[in-house]
């Protein structure tokens, strides 16, 4: 049946959980793209018989085959779109520096629009906040306090903080911590924030 | 040493620095370390907070910790052992304690430079002076030896044995001096260490620094009420003890409540409000239904003897004699009808006078915010002390329960709140029928100077009595319900020593002494000394963990060596 390819590339984006990247389906895109090419091919011999032959019966195919090319066009914008919202949510996840097996997962064309997405990231980030530009990656939410309480989810060791202090992250210790230092370890799971 | 201007001599001294806090496992601490944190929260001071469930966790939290901190304040752990021997600190490492074990130990009293003691000086303490337990021992030995030596080379040798003599008689004199001085020393020491007691909850402490520091909030009142009540509840301090701290505390509580009072800029309901309630003596009662409750609390269940069919009847008869229909009273309290409600307090008291329960009113407090939400002092530590202390999952790390316990007490986490009510009263049910089948199956043994109970591994909820707060609870309530029961008037001056197994693996057994049950006693506990004695005298093989000197670990093989010592140690 038409479009199938086109649904199963819209189903295996759905099926990878929140935010993850697949690998980038070339083949399926590839396939997709033919079929469209072979549906194109068919609706142009077909209208140019229609036209010179007069013979009303072809339009209602022809009018299927249009249809199927405008689903597949919308289901391949779909899934390029939908992965590059993913790709710019991992800039904001990750740094401006992607894990090697994101980075794997991602097609050539890809990579290059999230160099310029940093770029114009950075610009933007340098332009605000006065003289040194302010870094909005590293608050998920506007901070209330210079400190923060945490709490330690799980052995850790020591973790030194910038004035050279160290500390030792114990199961079940609670810290009252500079909120910059702890928002990488809380991403990571080891800590907690905890609100009172 | 004591410290004299708590600002000063403690917040300000750690204003700056970081901090280490290593607190207690029990109510009263949790309670303080909240407050704690709260003043360091506005003040920006970095902490770590460690919670600590006896010595040798005590020790091994400082062990790791001494490298990063300088600062240790220690919250209901520490003062009556000599810290500096235990820990062997650097000399640079300044311990703050606010402990309510007493007595004090005197090295922690008289060390000037490493140990500040957050306490109180005239809180009832009786520290013995200095000089009756100190001596600067190198003067006299040296003044001795150069005397001599000076008396040799002056004169010559005819008067030589005169003088030999005159010195060896000083000698003699003041050896017998010394050999006094430390006899009269020793007993000092003993009276002054012989009974264990608690003085005023850490937690107002902390609330009184925050008052000094006008950084005081209701929060931080309404954690130093529980902290109190949290004394009252496991019978650390005596009745008056209790009153008059109460009296205290009602100042700050009406000094908070002053907005309350103006009709036009009345507060929002959902805004905290502390209240003094002179409130009935049933645990959990506006959670629970009226009828549970006062089945499960321990002085009406001790007063009409409920394991009895007599105490049922005579249950029944106080029900029908304040004219409370029993299917009001079975059903949950909060859906009662209104007009029983209303004077219920009242009521009651009347009918309980009638049936000798003369003080089932106490003064407490209450604390409401939003439509739904209102909750008593002893709610919440018995919330909190069942969430301490569950033993729901097998994986229990005793610090995870410390966690949930802390966050209980935050009015924000209302669910852990309430799932601590519905622990407290799973609790305090299996008390009472454990207490029931104690009474019933006279398992209290009589050993002459105290009562005794084992409780059998088979035992139903077993497992929530090998932790040392449960038990104690359990402890006291048996106690009362055994003065009740009893017709022997000798058992009923009896203190009471209570064994239940700990881990059935390792064979082990948790052991706590309580002392004898009367209306005025100032519950001073002389078990602590007294298990240590034992335990040497017979050399059984015992764990002195816990910072309550008066529970400890033993092996189950050991058991009857070392009551047989305690028996002849005591009597």
């Amino acid at each position: 049946m038409f479009c199938e390819k086109a649904i199963e590339l819209i189903r295996e984006l759905h099926r990878v959980s929140d935010g993850q990247l697949p690998a980038f389906n070339e083949d399926g895109l590839r396939q997709v793209l033919q079929e469209m090419e072979a549906l194109y091919e068919q609706n142009q011999a077909d209208v140019s018989e229609a036209k010179a032959a007069g013979r009303g019966d072809l339009i209602p195919s022809i009018k299927l085959r249009h249809c199927c090319l405008l689903r597949n066009q919308r289901c391949v914008v779909a899934y390029l779109y939908d992965r590059l919202l993913r790709i710019r949510a991992l800039r904001w996840e990750y740094g401006s520096v992607l894990p090697a097996n994101v980075r794997f997962h991602m097609s050539a064309e890809e990579v290059q629009w999230f160099g310029q997405y940093k770029k114009s990231l950075a610009s933007f980030m340098r332009s605000i906040g006065g003289q040194e530009g302010l870094d909005v990656t590293q608050d998920m939410k506007p901070p209330k306090s210079l400190y923060i309480q945490v709490r330690c989810l799980k052995d850790h060791g020591e973790f030194e903080i910038d004035d050279g202090t160290v500390i030792l992250l114990k199961k079940n210790s609670q810290h009252f911590l500079p909120r910059w230092k702890c928002e990488q370890l809380i991403r990571q799971g080891v800590l907690e924030h905890v609100m009172s | 040493m004591f410290i004299a201007d708590i600002k000063k001599d403690f917040y300000e001294v750690v204003a700056n620095q970081r901090v280490a806090l290593l607190v207690a496992a029990d109510i009263d601490g949790l309670c303080a370390c909240k407050i704690l944190q709260a003043l360091f929260h506005c003040d920006q001071i970095q902490y770590t907070l460690v919670p600590v469930t006896g010595w040798q966790d005590l020790s091994t939290a400082f062990l790791e910790h001494k490298e990063q901190f300088r600062y240790f304040v220690l919250i209901n752990c520490g003062a009556n052992v000599d810290l500096l021997e235990m820990l062997q600190p650097d000399s640079d490492s300044i311990f703050f304690i606010c402990d309510t074990h007493r007595p004090v130990d005197v090295v922690n009293v008289y060390n000037d430079t490493q140990i500040k003691l957050l306490i109180k000086e005239d809180d009832d303490l009786g520290v013995p002076t200095y000089d009756d337990i100190f001596r600067d021992e190198d003067e006299e030995e040296e003044g001795e030896g150069s005397g001599n030596e000076s008396d040799e080379g002056s004169e010559p040798s005819g008067k030589r044995r005169r003088f030999d003599e005159g010195a060896i008689e000083r000698r003699i004199e003041r050896q017998r001096a010394k050999r006094q001085w430390e006899a009269r020393r020793r007993e000092i020491l003993f009276d002054y260490e012989q009974y264990e007691y608690h003085g005023t909850s850490a937690a107002m402490m902390f609330f009184e620094l925050a008052w000094v520091l006008t950084k005081d909030t209701k929060d931080m009142l309404w954690w130093s009420i529980i902290g109190l009540t949290d004394q009252w509840v496991h019978d650390k301090i005596p009745h008056m003890k209790y009153v008059s701290d109460i009296a205290t505390v009602q100042r700050h509580v009406s000094r908070h409540n002053h907005r309350n009072e103006d009709e036009e800029n009345s507060l929002s309901i959902d805004c905290m409000r502390i209240s003094f309630e002179y409130d009935l003596r049933l645990a959990l009662y506006h959670h629970w239904s009226l009828y549970e409750s006062i089945c499960n609390s321990y002085y009406t269940a001790c007063s009409f003897k409920l394991w009895t069919l007599k105490g049922q009847k005579k249950l029944q008869e106080f029900l029908a004699d304040m004219g409370l229909p029993l299917r009001q009273v079975k059903q949950k309290f909060k859906s009662m009808d209104v007009t029983i409600k209303e004077n219920l307090r009242d009521v009651i008291e009347e009918s309980s006078n009638k049936y000798g329960m003369k003080d089932i009113r106490i003064q407490t407090f209450g604390v409401h915010f939003g439509f739904k939400n209102s909750f008593l002092a002893s709610d919440m530590v018995h919330a909190a002390a069942a969430l301490l202390e569950s033993t729901e999952r097998d994986e229990n790390d005793p610090t995870d329960n410390f966690i949930k316990a802390l966050d209980s007490l935050s009015r924000s986490n209302l669910d852990r709140l309430l799932s601590g009510i519905d622990l407290a009263k799973k609790k305090l049910i299996a008390i009472q029928q454990t207490v029931a089948s104690c009474i019933c199956t006279n398992i209290i043994l009589s050993q002459g100077p105290f009562l005794y109970c084992y409780l059998m591994e088979g035992t139903p909820d077993v497992k929530l009595f090998s932790k040392p707060l449960a038990l104690t609870l359990l402890c006291k309530y048996l106690l009362k319900a055994f003065v009740q029961s009893t017709r022997n008037k000798r058992c009923k001056l009896l203190p009471l020593i209570m064994a239940a197994p700990k881990d059935v693996e390792k064979g082990t057994v948790i052991v706590v002494g309580i002392p004898p049950e009367s209306e005025t006693s100032d519950k001073k506990n002389f078990f602590g000394r007294a298990f240590e004695k034992a335990a040497e005298s017979t050399s059984s093989r015992t764990l002195h963990d816990h910072f309550d000197t008066s529970i400890i670990e033993l092996k189950s093989e050991d058991r009857s060596k070392f009551l047989d010592a305690l028996i002849t140690l005591l009597s």
